[in-house]
């Protein structure tokens, strides 16, 4: 039962996934979208591009470290 | 079964008590003092203006590093960049050294922690020296009106934090995967996921710290 409702926090907990997943497609999109229109600025939005990936990528990662955290420190004292 | 801790073993050394990472961290500063040495000798004595061999090598490495840090802090570039090109020399050794049968000395939180304090010191040092003492650092950081301040101070002192939790989960991570997929295929898919896991990644995120560094640096010098 604990075992469970263990397993279920880690899930919301990945979650978090989403968030990141929609934000990182959003910027991608926006960045091809200028690179598109103004290919000379290539080099300058994709280093502001790769700044904020990294920050989206974080929090998936917080995310995977919590579920991860939940399941094996959590789950081995049940 | 797969074991996880945030607490590594700790060893005695001449009474006091050091964690695994900072074992393994001499071992990596010490081959990595037998390398700067060698090169030292072999190259930077005997350097010419026409480079060949490892001096273009070396050339291309350090001459990259310092026009990457003018793109993002400009004229701060030429005390930023022998700090940064350090940390990301030690974040990388000391994670590649997996490689060898070590465990990673970044696996532990307390050594990216100190890697992030070392960056906390580096924005703010520069950010006083660059920005004209404590004065033109409050000035900055109350930049678009005042009322930003207090959430800046919050931001700066969380950098750290940020930096040490961001590199400590991601090798963590890594090995974790890497742990699953032996249990799972112990022969042939390991050796195609490694390649990502323990070699890929490290160097992508050696470059993240550098880049962090860099523009958390450029935002304390504008």
């Amino acid at each position: 039962m604990t075992l469970g409702i263990i397993a279920i926090g880690a899930g919301i907990a990945a979650l978090c996934g989403a968030g990141a997943a929609l934000g990182m497609g959003n910027a991608t999109g926006k960045a091809v979208e200028a690179i598109a229109r103004q290919p000379e600025a290539a080099g300058k939005i994709n280093s502001s591009l790769m700044f904020g990936l990294i920050m989206m990528e974080t929090c998936a990662v917080y995310a995977l470290l919590v579920g991860i955290l939940i399941v094996f420190i959590l789950g081995a004292k049940v | 079964m797969l074991e996880v801790s945030l607490y590594p073993e700790h060893y005695e050394v001449f009474g006091v008590n050091v964690g695994l990472s900072v074992v393994i961290s001499w071992y990596v500063l010490a081959i990595l003092l037998v390398i700067i040495l060698l090169i030292h000798f072999l190259v930077v004595r005997r350097m010419q203006i026409v480079p060949k061999g490892w001096q273009n090598a070396i050339e291309f490495m350090v001459d990259g590093m310092y026009r990457w840090s003018a793109g993002k802090v400009g004229h701060a570039a030429d005390f930023v960049a022998p700090v940064a090109m350090t940390l990301m020399a030690y974040v990388f050794f000391n994670t590649i050294i997996e490689l060898f049968g070590l465990p990673p000395a970044t696996e532990d939180i307390n050594c990216t922690f100190a890697l992030g304090l070392c960056t906390f010191f580096l924005v703010n040092v520069t950010g006083l020296k660059f920005r004209g003492g404590i004065r033109g650092r409050l000035q900055g950081l109350s930049m678009p009106s005042p009322i930003v301040l207090p959430i800046r101070i919050l931001t700066d002192l969380i950098a750290p934090c940020s930096i040490a939790i961001r590199l400590f989960a991601n090798i963590m991570v890594g090995g974790i995967i890497m742990q699953l997929i032996y249990a799972v295929a112990p022969i042939i898919l390991p050796a195609l996921v490694a390649s990502y896991f323990n070699v890929l990644h490290v160097g992508i995120q050696t470059f993240v710290l550098g880049l962090l560094t860099l523009v958390y640096v450029s935002e304390a010098i504008e």
